[in-house]
């Protein structure tokens, strides 16, 4: 008899696991939204946040509002069979509304490199796609490898900026922190104690740095704010003799396109140490 | 009275200097090194600058609008002219305005500070000068307003770039360069000028609009004109570094348990005061958590506030 029960008992555990992957599925987060198409479910997507604008098509899907704010009767009104969301970006009260509502969500808890290969087979794992995503995983897990192996010749003493004014940098245990530390060199700021610090104008002409990186939104942009903060380290070896690079904003999501990041990171840094 | 302005002034010189040496890495000003004097010239004595026209600025508009209101709790951004400032650079920002260059955010905050006043100034404007019971109000709602359309062109707004642009309207000293420094002088030492001028009328104002009339001063015309000095004060100060609290509402009163209430001394007493305190909180704002720097209003306040309700204790006589 017990044996019965728990064959049927198994059953239905077992049944969610080897089911289809979710039909509706909302979105909390961009890099969320990049991971899901990466893992071949961007037509089983129903709701992304407002700054979800890749890949192109995740721009044409309906909006929740933002990552900081999402909109709670949206979601409900999308009927979403799992919400996917992140400790990093979305309100932690969103979770406990969504329990309240018995909307069955997913928590996105990666925030370092290191940790993302893993971080992606759990969703996949969690969203019935597993095979898609451990060869996903595999394969992300061995370009970082490839990375960490091809050992830089001479390590540079790099500073990310984030913004210009008031400057802020990316810190430690940050995506930025580990590419730089991956590809072999230091990051200046990696002392201070936030994630990204307001950093003293004065530490940076000290530190001077031999290279300098500037992220963001579109390069143009942050060549225009910038202008006023290179003046002002016109002095450090970076400046002077030309090794400050811009670039995009792959390193400021944890999801597939950090690969592309880290590569852009490493031609530069490349360059830089010609 | 003669020893305590003295030793207020030598306090406050002594501060200075203090300051500019001191930091996470001391500069010994005997032994200084290319890079030494480069961080001295550009980085620390601009910042120290900025520091002491805001703060100076904003403890003497506070000590102005406290007599002209009557009113112990006013502050210079009571008059709604730091929104408008913050709505003027995020305006500029959206719209993509940047034809004065490095100077185009400070240049759109002033602006913006310059109209909420006249708005401001001309709400509160009846029958030939301005009545401070009407200005305050006009102040308070137009101030209202004008956040509320700031929080809304953040809130719709999916620029990054507006939302970190805008984190300097909550007091940055980090980035203060000598290029702002001219104009911020040039504004808070008229404001000041003219309140110091009009010091004795502001003296009479304070005890009513009959009593200040009948020594021979027309209330609404002084009103009018001190509040073009607090205007020019804070609009200018607003531009140099954004919004910092405690100093215009709290450094009259920790003033008047010093020097007395006649506001001949008081106002550059505010002034030095309010400048010496914002140089020392931006000191500690970037030495205890260096490299990682706090934002100077925060400790302003931090610091500020216990010394004024350990005052409130000791003294009798409030202001």
């Amino acid at each position: 008899m017990l044996r019965v029960f728990l064959m049927v008992l198994m059953l239905f555990i077992s049944v969610p696991a080897m089911a289809d992957p979710p039909k509706r599925i909302v979105s909390l987060a961009p890099q969320i939204t990049e991971i899901l198409y990466a893992l071949d479910l961007g037509d089983n997507i129903v709701g992304v946040t407002t700054f979800c604008d890749y890949p192109p098509e995740a721009r044409e899907k309906p909006k929740i509002g933002g990552m900081s704010n999402p909109s709670l009767e949206a979601v409900v009104s999308l009927e979403p069979d799992i919400v996917v969301m992140t400790t990093d970006g979305n309100p932690k009260e969103f979770q406990a509304r969504l329990e309240t509502l018995q909307i069955k969500h997913y928590v996105f808890t990666a925030r370092r490199i290191s940790e993302l290969p893993d971080a992606i087979r759990d969703v996949g794992a969690a969203l019935g796609v597993k095979e898609r995503a451990d060869e996903f995983a595999g394969e992300l897990q061995r370009t970082l490898n490839g990375f960490r192996d091809k050992k830089t010749v001479a390590p540079l003493r790099v500073l990310f900026i984030v913004w210009p004014e008031p400057l802020v940098v990316a810190g430690p245990g940050t995506a930025v922190d580990d590419a730089i530390e991956l590809l072999g060199h230091e990051n200046i700021a990696a002392g201070a104690r936030l994630n990204y610090p307001k950093y003293s104008l004065e530490e940076v002409l000290r530190q001077a740095p031999d290279a300098i990186l500037i992220g963001g939104m579109g390069q143009e942009d942050m060549k225009k704010v910038s202008v006023g903060l290179l003046d002002r380290l016109k002095n450090t070896s970076a400046v002077r003799e030309g090794r400050v690079y811009y670039m995009g904003d792959g390193l400021f999501r944890l999801g597939p396109r950090v690969v592309d990041g880290i590569e852009e990171m490493a031609d530069v840094l490349d360059e830089a140490c010609k | 009275m003669k020893t305590r302005v003295f030793i207020l002034i030598t306090a406050v010189a002594g501060i200075f200097g203090f300051a500019l040496l001191a930091g996470p890495r001391p500069i010994n000003p005997f032994a200084m090194s290319g890079l030494d004097r480069e961080i001295l010239l550009f980085v620390r004595l601009p910042r120290l600058v900025v520091a002491a026209l805001m703060g100076g600025g904003l403890g003497a508009s506070g000590a102005v609008l406290q007599g002209v209101l009557r009113n112990p709790l006013a502050d210079p951004y009571i008059l709604g002219l730091s929104s408008g400032a913050a709505l003027g650079a995020a305006a500029g920002i959206v719209l993509g305005v940047s034809f004065f260059g490095a100077l185009t955010v400070p240049l759109l905050a002033f602006a913006g500070a310059i109209g909420t006043g006249l708005l401001v100034g001309l709400m509160g404007w009846r029958r030939g000068g301005i009545w401070p019971e009407r200005l305050l109000l006009a102040g308070i709602g137009v101030g209202f307003m004008l956040s509320a359309v700031l929080m809304l062109f953040l809130s719709v707004s999916s620029n990054e770039g507006l939302r970190r642009a805008i984190l300097w309207i909550f007091g940055d000293l980090g980035m203060s360069d000598w290029k702002l420094i001219p104009y911020g002088a040039l504004l808070i030492g008229l404001g000041l000028a003219i309140a110091q001028r009009r010091a004795k009328a502001l003296n009479t104002l304070m005890l009513g609009d009959d009593l200040s009339h009948s020594l021979g001063f027309s209330p609404r015309k002084e009103t009018a004109l001190l509040f073009v000095s607090v205007g020019l004060m804070t609009a200018a100060s607003v531009a140099l570094g954004g919004m910092i609290g405690f100093i215009g509402l709290l450094m009259p009163h920790i003033m008047r348990f010093f020097v007395g209430t006649d506001n001949r001394i008081l106002l550059p007493a505010s002034a030095l005061g309010g400048g010496a305190l914002l140089v020392v909180a931006d000191l500690i704002g970037r030495t205890v958590m260096s490299p990682t720097e706090l934002p100077a209003g925060m400790v302003t306040a931090l610091l500020g506030a216990p010394y004024f309700l350990y005052l409130l204790r000791r003294r009798d006589v409030i202001g």
